[in-house]
């Protein structure tokens, strides 16, 4: 049967009428083969125009429309709905665009009226090759996959898991906590923050619904929104979580001992270690890359020291597969390492150290068990803190250093009553309610304020540390013992592979880019994946918080179990009658949404992650794979209506 | 009942075609048995006013290879579409272009300035080219006309069949020629050989890795290919994958790369933008984001002479059809 193309075309109030001859095309149009009606109007995206269209369809049984109006992105969806209504499948409508691509960018109205023409004789030619295509929809999955288990990722946990949410939390390094864990007091409360959070890590790795990976990777996510597929690697902890008791027996016998990067290498740990006192989950782990017998040796001690037969040295890397909606980064940061700035002498003078490095120093489970103290075992008389450490070369101000160099100036205040203190700032960034208080109060407490405006440059000076400030003669220098460096919170290391797994992009500082920074601060361009925390940009654990929570309601409001997701429906198909098995678009997917049928020996695209992009299609040599709605018929017919 | 009457030909060819048919060996005797060759000028002495004589269509099939370049074999051609019921579209040049197709690339002056002077065994200082009308001690000597343009032999007459490859493989003949006899022929414009590319039926198929990227071109010549792996994934371009298969796998069992004789699957109008579209895709697309514009010409820059590679076979079906005449 000929089809009956209905052809509309839209004058969009003047935007249309004004610039393009509407009429002349209606005229010009109404002989061709298939056309069995052409009319104009006044503006089809109106109430009165979806009427309009319907009673077209249905009064003029149409088996095909075209609208020639404003761009698709407009009212596409809008129109296809009066197409479905009228009992027409929506996919059967071809729109085209006259006014953003032929009204409003000429004034001349000729040549305006000519190109609008062509593109409706391409329409007209394209719409009998129209293919009706059924939409098609999932149930979403609900659960969701939390990356990092700092304070962030342990609040979006526990707000999902509160709702009854499956929650897979992965943490790289083999304890759960991040970087407050290991920080005896925060700011504004001057809480112990291992206090703090213990119950919630508690809650965490105890809630049935959460499940935790520590010593973990996420290795691939495929899919979108609603329907992720996530590999994590758990990497080989060598000590089992279940039959270990974290008794702490196999420490000792350890014949191995090499810095401890959790006390910033201010100590020694072993091969077989838990990162801190009180770390949890309370499992050691086996360091591969140090352990004696991974290189080779025979020695058992661990094992033979373990009471509860927990070690054992086969255990092997696991790769383990969840199907999650949403994913939620909480990755957090890490400091600038300062060596990168020799003006301030760190990692070449003794007893320049830096923030975290002193937090480690004051916190009762840290190296010192709390004493702050010199190389020399003696506590300092003097310490000058150094703010803005990296600020002018990364070009932004992490926010929440002068508050927490603040917050170590009141601690060492109180533990080194007599100790002279100083703080080298440019400016002073105290922004929130509590803040400015705190400022006030180091003040009162004698801490020496000096604008320094980064111009500290520090030398070893006779068994001390000569800070010198200021660039002209009146530059003065100032003699301490300990010099505390506020260095730029800057992403930890594996933000960029993470970001290459998920395909989400950075921002020029390497952060996590947010979709939108005021509305949609937590969420990245990727819909159902969030940045949260200082991962997406310098954060105190409050905001990290408050993203967090922001982030879980998002996710529990707008991924609800049992609801639907609607798929693409211009997804691309294989002809297995021609596909060969070269294998040519496996690799170029950038959804991986291609994978090698065995049996039949051709390619298969899964409907449920392609995004209908069309990549495979240009690739494909053999012609095997097509585009819905995209047919190289289809293609080609509009091109042979561009030239009538 | 009378036996059908077959007619074979050839235009720009090899004569390859001719031996293709001469390979039925054993087979050839049930053909002639079965039907009355009216005409194949490399075996009988039949002439054109022997066509001429015949009634329109009193040719039930008529095989023609090679590709269209003359005015004597547009004459011919036309003649037997005239006198044949179906015309069969023989071999790579008559179905696609095939070899003689690169001509598409020069023009008559240019080749026949090398062909007939700058050829280095040829000595012709006072540049004397072939002429249509030459006057030989006042007689008037005549040849066609020689054409700018390759042309396929669907581009100069109506063709019902193809039988692809340079030359088609007997298999496939036999088939062919089994098809029209038993009257079992499939929808007219088909070409009588498997849809699928040449990856289908490869015999280094399953040593093809899942996830293919190219990181460098080699060339045939420069390497000993191993003759278990996949061409492309040792870099030496191979049109398997943008062509029909049918052919045997003649050249992948000598351990040279597929040259596309087979011309492009059902569907595809263009085999060489296929096939350069699919080299693009997959070409250093492992460090795709890492990979500066400058690595991406030099990558680009290894495939000597792309146009002559990709369309070696097809040149005059493609979209190209030819370079332009300026």
């Amino acid at each position: 049967m000929a089809e009956r193309i209905g052809v509309y075309v839209c004058k969009c109030g003047p935007n249309i009428g004004d610039k393009v001859d509407v009429d002349a095309i209606v005229d010009d149009v109404k002989g061709i083969e298939g056309v069995a009606t052409a009319k104009s109007h006044n503006l089809l995206c109106s109430a009165d125009g979806l009427e309009f269209l319907k009673s077209e369809i249905e009064g003029e049984k149409l088996t095909r429309v075209v609208v020639a109006a404003c761009t698709p992105k407009m009212y596409e969806q809008k129109l296809m709905r009066a197409c479905e209504e009228a009992g027409l499948n929506p996919f059967l409508m071809q729109m085209t665009n006259i006014r953003e691509q032929c009204a409003w960018v000429t004034p001349d109205k000729a040549l305006a009226t000519r190109k609008a023409r062509s593109l409706v004789m391409a329409a007209i030619n394209r719409a009998p090759l129209l293919e009706p295509i059924e939409r098609k929809e999932i149930e979403v999955q609900a659960d969701v996959l939390v990356v990092g288990g700092g304070v962030a990722g342990l609040e979006a946990c526990l707000s999902l898991a509160q709702k009854g949410r499956k929650v897979y939390l992965v943490e790289k390094s083999p304890c759960i906590g991040g970087l407050a864990a290991r920080f005896e007091e925060v700011y504004p409360t001057m809480e112990c923050a291992p206090c703090m959070i213990a119950p919630e890590l508690q809650e965490v790795l105890q809630k049935e619904n959460i499940e935790v990976f520590t010593h973990s990777e996420v290795e691939e996510t495929l899919g979108s929104f609603g329907n992720f597929s996530v590999k994590i690697r758990r990497k080989a902890r060598y000590v089992s979580e279940e039959a270990c008791i974290g008794c702490g027996a196999c420490f000792e016998p350890c014949p191995v001992e090499v810095s401890n990067e959790y006390d910033e290498g201010l100590s020694k740990r072993k091969a077989i270690y838990v990162p801190f006192a009180g770390a949890l989950p309370n499992v050691p782990v086996i360091d591969k890359d140090n352990c004696k017998r991974f290189k080779g040796e025979e020695c058992r001690a661990c094992e033979q020291a373990c009471p509860f037969g927990a070690i054992s040295f086969d255990d092997k890397d696991e790769v383990i597969e969840r199907k999650v909606g949403a994913i939620i980064l909480a990755t957090g940061a890490t400091l600038l390492d300062p060596k990168a700035l020799p003006q301030y002498g760190y990692g070449k003078l003794d007893n320049v150290v830096t923030a975290l490095q002193l937090e480690r120093l004051n916190a009762s489970n840290g190296p010192t068990g709390g004493k702050v103290l010199l190389k020399n075992g003696k506590e300092p008389k003097s310490i000058a803190f150094v703010f803005c450490v990296g600020r002018k070369e990364k070009e932004y101000c992490s926010g929440i250093c002068c508050m927490y160099s603040i917050k170590l100036a009141h601690i060492m205040r109180e533990k080194l009553p007599d100790a002279k203190l100083y703080c080298f700032y440019s400016d002073i960034c105290v922004p929130k309610k509590e803040h400015q208080q705190w400022y006030d109060r180091v003040v009162d407490q004698g801490v020496e304020f000096i604008r320094s405006n980064g111009t500290v440059a520090v030398t070893a000076d006779k068994g001390k540390l000569a800070v010198k400030h200021g660039t002209d003669s009146s530059g003065k220098t100032v003699s301490v013992d300990m010099v505390v460096l506020a260095p730029a919170v800057e992403p930890s290391s594996d933000i960029e592979k993470l970001a290459g797994i998920l395909d989400t992009s950075r921002d020029d500082h390497g952060f996590f880019c947010e979709e939108h920074a005021l509305m949609k601060p937590f969420a990245t361009a990727l819909e159902g994946v969030f940045a949260v925390g200082s991962c997406q940009g310098p954060k105190d654990i409050g905001d990290a918080v408050a993203q967090a929570g922001a982030a879980a309601g998002r996710v529990l409001s707008r991924l609800v179990p049992g609801e639907k997701l609607a798929l693409e429906p211009m997804v691309a198909v294989v002809d297995e009658d021609l596909c060969s098995g070269c294998k040519t678009c496996i690799l170029l997917c950038p959804y991986s949404a291609i994978t090698r049928d065995k049996e039949k020996g051709t390619s298969v695209v899964d409907e449920a992650l392609c995004r209908g992009c069309g990549t495979c299609v240009a690739a494909c040599p053999s012609g095997a794979i097509t585009a819905k709605q995209f047919t190289r018929e289809q293609i080609l017919a509009e091109i042979k209506g561009v030239a009538k | 009942m009378a036996k059908p009457k077959v007619a074979f030909y050839w235009c720009a060819s090899c004569g390859g075609c001719e031996e293709a048919v001469v390979d039925l060996a054993e087979d050839l005797l049930k053909v002639v048995d079965a039907v009355d060759i009216v005409l194949w000028p490399v075996a009988l002495d039949f002439k054109r006013k022997d066509v001429e004589a015949m009634k329109d269509g009193a040719i039930a099939v008529s095989f023609i290879n090679g590709a269209v370049r003359t005015e004597e074999q547009e004459e011919m051609v036309k003649l037997l579409r005239k006198k044949s019921g179906l015309v069969v579209a023989f071999g790579s040049c008559a179905h696609i272009g095939g070899i003689p197709g690169l001509a598409n690339f020069w023009d008559r002056e240019t080749i026949f300035e090398r062909v007939y002077k700058d050829v280095p065994s040829v000595r012709n200082p006072e540049g004397i080219y072939p002429q249509q009308k030459t006057k030989v001690d006042g007689v008037e000597l005549t040849l066609p006309e020689f054409y700018d343009t390759v042309y396929t032999l669907d581009q100069v007459i109506n063709v019902d069949y193809y039988l692809p490859g340079c030359a088609p493989p007997p298999d496939l003949i036999m088939n062919a020629v089994t098809a029209i006899l038993e009257g079992k022929l499939p929808d007219k414009g088909s070409v009588l050989a498997p849809d699928k590319s040449l990856c289908d039926t490869c015999p280094r198929k399953d040593s093809k890795p899942e996830k293919l990227s190219i990181k460098a071109i080699r060339r045939p010549h420069e390497v000993i290919a191993d003759p278990e792996k996949c061409f492309l994934e040792e870099g030496i371009i191979c049109l398997g994958p943008a062509t029909r298969s049918g052919c045997g796998e003649r050249c992948i069992n000598a351990n040279m790369p597929c040259r596309g004789c087979f011309g492009p699957t059902k569907g595809v109008r263009d085999q060489g933008a296929k096939m350069v579209s699919a080299i693009a895709s997959i070409l250093g697309v492992e460090d795709e984001d890492k990979v500066t514009e400058e690595e991406v010409e030099s990558l680009v820059k290894q495939i000597d002479d792309p146009a002559g590679l990709f369309y070696m076979y097809s040149l005059p079906a493609s979209m190209l059809r030819r370079k332009r005449m300026g």
